[in-house]
């Protein structure tokens, strides 16, 4: 997070405060008489205004106001919370989002339909007027004859009257008389209170301005008199309170600029961050002693420093990566709002639950996680739940559920999206894949096959098509997100009763353990949540050319590619090449390589664009001895290798 | 203003980092270059375009290296002591990459005669004349002003 | 000595800005990020001055005011609070609770240390 950002710093608080809105309005449209929810929505409402104001967004800041104007009388009890009124603040609060997004422009005409709903919402005219703020800076003439005396409760309210006297000598006070004629005696007197009055005279150059701001704080409770000495016309005159806020232009910020990535840590998290490497500078200095002490090492003492070390760099490496990680719950919030939404427009009662909140997962898991959750919570909504009446008609309860959970176990989260719908109905699915092509009519299909084929690219359950499905994503993009995540997707449905999709996402996408192998001269790193197994590449296969690429393991046969081709490696071949064996989901490809060197945890360095798109790698990494190693991108290893056995299965044909 | 010359002189501010790849000299603008490394271990990155087919850990930092030979149809030459790598950090597509060049020899920095280049001439060298911001003058060589961000974009996805 | 103060606000990017503002100016800045939380900070450590916001959750501005005035250790430091325009009245309730000024919200960085020097004298 930048720490001298607060336009950055206030976007993120903004968005934050705008989910928090949004939930309380979606708790308040359950539950319209609660005074705790009226309060916490005035008070986001209130914050975002002030915030935005301070920051520079100020057609949010007017837009907000108008928002809280309207909403302040359901908080005085002066117009009653309704679903209507939620409603239009729901838009309202939309709109607020966008206004924050400086590179759409505001739609004035959405956000004045908005205000008129709202205003009708609320049943009358709320319009707030503001009183003007006095504008007196007419320079008193000539000499100015100041007499005040202090509320006695001014020093309790922390205003030091010596204070005042410094700012009125500054403006060029003379003559300053202390009144003690209201002093009471010793055994009334109360310390803290204030007894003495002043008068001085100041210079014709001194305007009401400068004399209100220097009481401006305590002018409604103090005497203040002003004579003008010559010409004497007017008699004394007591300086009416003005308020002296004028608004601030906004900071310089620049609109075209993208904002900058940030990160909210927890600030112990920063803390235990700073002790590590508080005690790595202790370690450095050591390691430097040792280095400084010349002829003969001290063994013993170099080794505790490199372990020390060791334990420091796996302690930071550990605590930084913590600090990526975000919970799930801010995720989740926002599809409160999504099913909210989806119930009225397909018109099923829908109660929406989650659960696990609090469990952290990787800020790049979280956001990338986002659309295939709207799209498995939308397939929930659209196709697994029934209308009221045919659950009804079923025995079940009128209102569906729809359920997200988060778990973490080991080193992975398991997300799952439930709901308790009709469930799939495999021989809808087997008769669309049939129909498609997919799958061969006679195909004997385990059940846990028959579900996977709704991921198969294209395929699409929905018998009518509303307008929620089917909008551009399918369940085969879903898969390949999760994939593209190194997670899997696991299905269970029971007809009748519901579907539940676990998607098993890694902690982290920054680290990864990866088994290194050799091909040629090169180092490879292969992530070892796809390795399957390794094997010895049979004499038979070892000769290469034409014969076909396909190995029977087990009965089964797998594809594999030759790395040493694909990477056109003019290295000699080692005498006995390995298989190792990588898969995702059902799909797996042998990779035949030259030796395995071992397994290790690699932070994963992202290529540049010079080798972002060649795909064949998914990353690069920094191996022990400095040296970088490609991470080979598995699934599209995989993805090429199933083009592979296309090709030779449609040759094995002809 | 060159007034012997007919093609346009234009102006080049500031210290130029001069090296050698084969026989010619090449000069680059000394505040993009980061650092100057000895060759360290090359990782090859299969199936790349041959202009930038490796890369090198620099401070940690996974960097695309670079070989203006391809770019300028040079002869290559093998690895010697004198080879160096020179990090860079360029604005490539509005992208800020941290990207090292192969040099035969690194010369010095310096101001190139006159402070300015003449724009290359469009028939007459073997180049692509929009790959080259200048030719300027360093003593009795001529000195190639490679426009980087542009050789470099041209490889960029 | 540098003066200290004590930021109260929920808003993180206001507390950033009061900090920036009076850091600024020489001022050394603790933050809180709430009522009770700002109360506990004073409870703990004198402060030369504090710069509340009003509407916090699990304790306001308000009550936090009173709190602090009925307190031994900061019962009459200085304390400004931060509003916006439409807090009607609310001038007079943040006063009558112990207020010793207000800011306007939005200020710039320069109002808040104009009314820091006010009211610290320094």
């Amino acid at each position: 997070m930048s720490g001298s950002d607060p336009v950055a710093a206030f976007r993120v608080e903004a968005f934050e405060l705008l989910d928090q809105i949004e939930n309380d309005l979606l708790d308040l449209g359950q539950d319209l008489g609660n005074r705790a929810l009226v309060d916490a929505v005035f008070r986001g409402l209130h914050t975002l205004k002030g915030s935005g104001s301070m920051f520079g967004f100020d057609a949010l800041a007017s837009f907000t106001h108008h928002c809280e104007t309207a909403f302040d009388r359901v908080r005085k009890g002066q117009a009653r919370a309704t679903a209507a009124l939620v409603g239009v603040i729901l838009s309202a609060r939309d709109q607020m989002r966008a206004l924050l997004d400086e590179t759409i422009a505001p739609d004035e005409a959405a956000q004045a339909a908005i205000l008129a709903a709202l205003q009708a919402a609320v049943a009358d005219d709320g319009a707030a007027t503001t009183a003007p703020a006095a504008d007196a800076a007419n320079v008193i003439e000539d000499a100015t004859r100041l007499t005040f005396r202090l509320a006695p409760s001014a020093m309790a309210n922390g205003n030091n009257p010596l204070n005042l006297l410094g700012e009125l000598r500054e403006l060029g006070a003379t003559k300053v008389c202390a009144d003690l004629s209201r002093l009471p005696p010793l055994d009334q007197l109360v310390p803290g209170e204030c007894h003495i009055g002043w008068t001085m005279l100041l210079p014709a150059s001194v305007t009401r301005d400068d004399i209100e701001d220097v009481f401006m704080f305590v002018m409604d409770d103090m005497e203040l008199t002003l004579e003008e000495l010559e010409p004497a016309s007017a008699a004394s005159e007591i300086i009416a309170v003005a308020e002296t806020g004028t608004a601030a232009p906004s900071q310089a910020r620049t609109p075209s600029a993208p904002a900058a990535e940030s990160v909210r840590v927890p600030a112990e998290r920063l803390d235990e961050l700073m002790n590590r490497v508080g005690e790595l500078v202790i370690a450095q200095s050591r390691l430097a002693q040792i280095a400084a002490q010349g002829g003969t090492i001290n063994e013993i003492a170099l080794r505790a420093v490199s372990e020390d070390i060791e334990r420091l760099s796996s302690e930071l490496r550990d605590t930084t990566m913590v600090l990526r990680m975000m919970q799930v719950g801010g995720l989740f919030g926002r599809f409160r709002r999504l099913v909210h939404d989806l119930a009225q427009e397909t018109g099923k009662s829908i109660e929406f639950s989650t659960e696990g909140e609090t469990t952290e997962v990787d800020k790049t898991v979280i956001e990338r996680l986002a659309d295939p959750m709207v799209h498995l919570i939308r397939n929930s909504c659209d196709h697994g739940l029934e209308t009221a009446e045919q659950r009804i008609a079923n025995g079940k309860a009128g209102t569906g559920q729809i359920m997200i959970t988060a778990t973490q176990t080991g080193g992975e989260v398991i997300i799952t999206v439930a709901d308790d719908g009709r469930g799939i109905n495999r021989d809808a699915v087997r008769a669309k894949a049939e129909a498609q092509g997919l799958i061969a009519p006679d195909a004997v299909l385990a059940d846990q096959d028959v579900l996977q084929l709704i991921f198969h690219p294209g395929f699409s359950t929905a018998a009518q098509v509303t307008n929620l499905s089917g909008r551009g994503v399918g369940m085969d993009v879903v898969k390949k997100t999760i994939e593209g995540l190194r997670g899997t997707i696991r299905m269970t449905s029971v007809e009748g009763q519901g579907t539940r999709i676990m998607l098993h996402l890694p902690l982290t996408l920054a680290i990864v353990e990866c088994m290194l192998v050799r091909v040629g001269s090169g180092c490879y790193a292969i992530p070892l949540s796809a390795v399957e197994e390794c094997l010895e590449l049979p004499a038979s296969e070892a000769a290469g050319g034409k014969s076909r690429s396909f190995l029977d393991v087990r009965g089964e046969l797998i594809p594999f590619l030759r790395m040493r081709e694909a990477f056109a490696t003019d290295w000699p071949a080692e005498l006995h090449q390995k298989i190792v064996i990588v898969g995702a989901g059902d799909t797996r490809v042998g990779l035949v390589i030259d030796q395995i060197i071992g397994n290790a945890q690699t932070v994963i360095k992202p290529l540049s664009r010079f080798h972002a798109g060649l795909g064949t790698f998914s990353g690069a990494t920094i191996l022990g001895d400095g040296t970088v190693a490609l991470i080979l991108d598995v699934g599209n290893l995989l993805a090429s290798a199933q083009r592979q056995s296309a090709t030779r299965a449609v040759g094995e044909a002809a | 203003m060159n007034a012997t010359s007919f093609r346009t002189a234009k102006a080049i501010e500031g210290r130029m980092l001069t090296f050698d790849i084969g026989s010619e000299a090449f000069a680059i603008r000394a505040d993009c270059v980061r650092e100057i490394l000895e060759v360290p271990h090359v990782t090859h990155v299969p199936g790349a375009p041959a202009f930038v087919n490796a890369l090198i850990n620099v401070r940690g930092t996974v960097a695309p290296l670079t070989d203006l030979r391809i770019a300028f149809s040079l002869d290559s030459a093998k690895h010697n002591e004198d080879t160096r790598v020179i990090v860079i950090e360029e604005l490539i597509h509005e992208t800020r990459e941290t990207i090292a060049i192969l040099a035969d020899k690194v010369n010095d920095v310096c101001e190139l005669d006159g402070g300015q280049v003449e724009q290359a001439p469009a028939i007459g060298t073997r180049w692509r004349p929009e790959l080259i911001e200048g030719i300027g003058r360093k003593g009795d060589r001529f000195v190639i002003v490679p426009d980087i961000a542009r050789i470099m974009g041209e490889y960029v996805s | 000595m540098t003066a200290s103060i004590l930021a109260v606000d929920d808003s993180p990017s206001l507390r950033m800005a009061v900090r920036i503002a009076l850091s600024g100016a020489g001022y050394s800045v603790t933050e809180a990020g709430d009522g009770v939380e700002g109360l506990s900070k004073s409870n703990a450590a004198a402060f030369d001055m504090i710069v509340t916001d009003l509407n916090m959750p699990n304790m306001d501005g308000l009550t936090m005011i009173r709190e602090i005035r009925r307190s031994s250790s900061n019962a009459s430091v200085p304390i400004v609070f931060l509003t916006t325009e439409s807090d009607d009245g609310i001038k007079q309730q943040a006063k009558a609770a112990g207020a010793t000024g207000w800011l306007v919200k939005p200020f710039e960085p320069d109002q808040l240390v104009r009314v820091a020097r006010k009211v610290l004298g320094r």
